[in-house]
């Protein structure tokens, strides 16, 4: 349980609901001022308390936006479900750095190396991610795994502990009608129902968001016959602390198993199910335990922490945002599980979103910046999308020749190691490029910047999120120029027109300069800018790259943070 | 778009590797002859390595049953 040195005398009392064998808290239904007869005009209103949800909700609350959190329940996870999401990929680890929770994090969950791929009764290769040679120059490890409660657990805590961010417990939506200048939000709550006003709202419901089908919202996707059934397990005796994942695994009528390790010695397994099986039978415990000792042997000795049978669909919106209503996280885009892509793109959407709701909010940026969040993250729902369908259909070929084309991938891959790059058991969720960002400001625009080691301005070694959290999760405008008196004085001039900060950057420590300077004595942050000597880097808040301007004038770098903020 | 593929003649021993193709085919059932493709086009896909060459040749392997669809 996390400690709770940073919960209100509320939360600390609150009670614990069981789900599965976790203890999970209950958060308090408070009564909203708008039951109490007042009538508010909320900037920003978050409609479910999921990852994404919470995520945004964090990033307002470090953002000055006092936002309002409705959820139908009072806690953590799904009643009853009480784990989803169990990995979180790099950029995730960047962002929740970010917002304050990424050390406790990284102290509750998981970190493998060691990954055994197998097919029939033998190992076809393995893999040790210590000993391969990683592309990767961030500060943060490329996943852990934890379970999704967890994780949303932290979020509540830190949103409680910043303060501005109001959680309310028990409020289920039931009517939208948005209007020209704002939206209403009907809510029940166990004290009656109520309407709240909304400058913006972010749908954040899930799958089954009330609020797409209420504004009708076009989406196209399409079913996949794909069942399987998790059982999230303690044993007496644990297997190995790495990951096996079985492509055909006898024990399971040739069908495909996942053996994953999480937090308090859970593990994670999956196990594929013909695509007609009945969800209600195959996850009662006789048949869970029937499995299990097929698996583990017939003197398996376990706990049973949850079992939940699932199948899965891709779906995505047309459209992200339809007038002051904005759909991020399941709301927006469903796809398979494989590749952590579901929950990790949920995060990426309220980390791309946030930092431009604010900026609008503060009246810096048009409204129109929120038609890139749109284009941006509807991009990345359809590479999810496209790269886990891939998944599915090596994982349950359709047809014949496909399946016989595995087969021979599988058969290959026991002796050359290129085939195994065609073994495709998921591919982890990656932060995608937005080739056709409307924001785009410069060379190498919509390219992510990993969170690289520097020496910031006040001369204590950190990373690229910690110069952002120093310049208040401002543009970063990276200065390779040469700068004389006036051109200082106009980037000045900027600075107090627009919410960008410019840096200095040096390779070792040496001149002075007009603004604060960092160090990249490795080189890291400027390979990734791809600044020569003369270039301006602009780099927005959510550390994609903005553009890469060469030898710009003042006047160029002020169209760039323009077009940047769509202003025209 | 101009072809990158290859087409005029190049193998040394046309005869000799058609041969050896045809030899390893002999005596197996057509399953297993279909297996035995699978495996020899990623074997040899992996050799070529140029995604546009593969792809190339992938749409002109495929054209008469593409235009045959049509």
């Amino acid at each position: 349980m996390p400690d709770d040195h940073t919960l209100p005398a509320a939360i600390r009392t609150a009670t614990a609901v069981t789900g599965g064998t976790y203890e999970l808290p209950v958060y308090p239904f408070v009564e909203p001022a708008e039951l109490r007869g007042e009538r508010l005009r909320h900037p920003v209103v978050i409609v479910g308390a999921g990852l994404t949800g919470l995520t945004a909700a964090c990033d307002c609350a470090l953002r000055g936006i006092p936002a309002v959190v409705l959820d139908e329940d009072d806690t953590v996870g799904v009643r009853g479900a009480a784990s989803r999401g169990i990995c979180y990929a790099q950029k995730s680890l960047e962002i929740y750095k970010r917002l304050g929770i990424h050390d406790r994090m990284l102290a509750k969950g998981i970190q493998w190396s060691v990954g055994r791929t197998f097919a029939g009764s033998d190992e076809v290769y393995s893999f040790d991610l210590k000993k391969m040679q990683t592309h990767s120059v961030s500060e943060q490890p490329p996943f852990i795994n934890l379970q999704q409660f967890y994780l949303e657990w932290f979020l509540v805590e830190r949103i409680y502990e910043l303060g501005l961010v109001e959680l309310r417990w028990k409020n289920r939506l039931i009517e939208i009608a948005p209007n020209e200048d704002h939206v209403v939000l009907t809510v029940v709550t166990p004290s009656g129902p109520y309407t709240l006003e909304a400058s913006w709202v972010i749908d954040c419901c899930g799958a089954h968001s009330v609020i797409r089908d209420k504004l009708g919202v076009h989406a196209t996707g399409s079913k996949i016959p794909d069942r399987w059934c998790i059982s999230d397990v303690r044993f007496e005796r644990e297997p190995p602390a790495e990951r096996w994942t079985w492509i055909e695994a006898p024990f399971n009528e040739n069908r495909a198993v996942w053996q994953h390790l999480m937090a308090d010695r859970v593990w994670r397994l999956d196990y594929q199910m013909p695509a007609d099986a009945d969800p209600e039978a195959i996850s009662r415990p006789e048949v869970v335990a029937d499995r299990l000792r097929r698996q583990f042997g017939p003197d398996v000795k376990y706990e049973l922490v949850w079992v939940g049978p699932y199948a899965y669909r891709s779906l995505c919106l047309d459209t992200f945002r339809v007038g002051r209503v904005l759909f991020a996280g399941d709301a927006a885009h469903v796809m398979s599980p494989f590749g952590a892509r579901g929950g990790n793109s949920g995060i990426q959407d309220a980390d791309n979103l946030v930092w431009k709701l604010a900026l609008v909010l503060e009246g810096k940026a048009s409204e129109r910046l929120l038609d890139s969040y749109a284009v941006e993250r509807r991009q990345a729902a359809l590479d999810n999308i496209r790269i886990t369908n891939r998944t599915t259909r090596f994982l349950s070929p359709p047809t014949r020749v496909e399946k016989r084309f595995r087969d021979a991938v599988i058969s290959l891959a026991r002796e050359f190691a290129f085939a195994r790059a065609f073994v495709n058991t998921g591919r982890l969720s990656s932060p995608s490029r937005y080739a056709d960002s409307p924001i785009a400001a410069g060379e190498h625009a919509g390219v992510h910047v990993q969170n690289v080691a520097l020496t910031l301005p006040n001369g204590a070694r950190g990373d690229l999120v910690e110069l952002l959290q120093w310049c208040d999760h401002a543009v970063l405008g990276f200065l390779y120029v040469d700068l004389d008196g006036y051109v200082a004085r106009e980037l000045e001039g900027l600075e107090e027109r627009y919410p960008v900060r410019f840096l200095c950057v040096q390779s070792e420590e040496g001149r002075t300069c007009t603004f604060p300077t960092v160090i990249d004595d490795e080189g890291k942050l400027t390979a990734q800018l791809h600044a020569a000597p003369g270039a301006v880097a602009l780099v927005r808040p959510d550390l994609y790259l903005a553009g890469t301007l060469d030898e710009p004038s003042a006047a160029d770098i002020e169209r760039a943070l323009r077009k940047l903020l769509a202003i025209e | 778009m101009k072809t990158t593929l290859q087409t005029q003649p190049k193998i040394a021993d046309p005869d000799g590797f058609y041969e050896k193709l045809l030899d390893a085919h002999r005596g197996l059932t057509d399953e297993q002859c279909a297996q035995l493709d699978a495996r020899l086009i990623l074997l040899l896909a992996h050799q070529v390595g140029d995604d546009r060459v593969l792809a190339e040749c992938i749409e002109a392997a495929a054209r008469p049953f593409a235009e045959a669809a049509r």
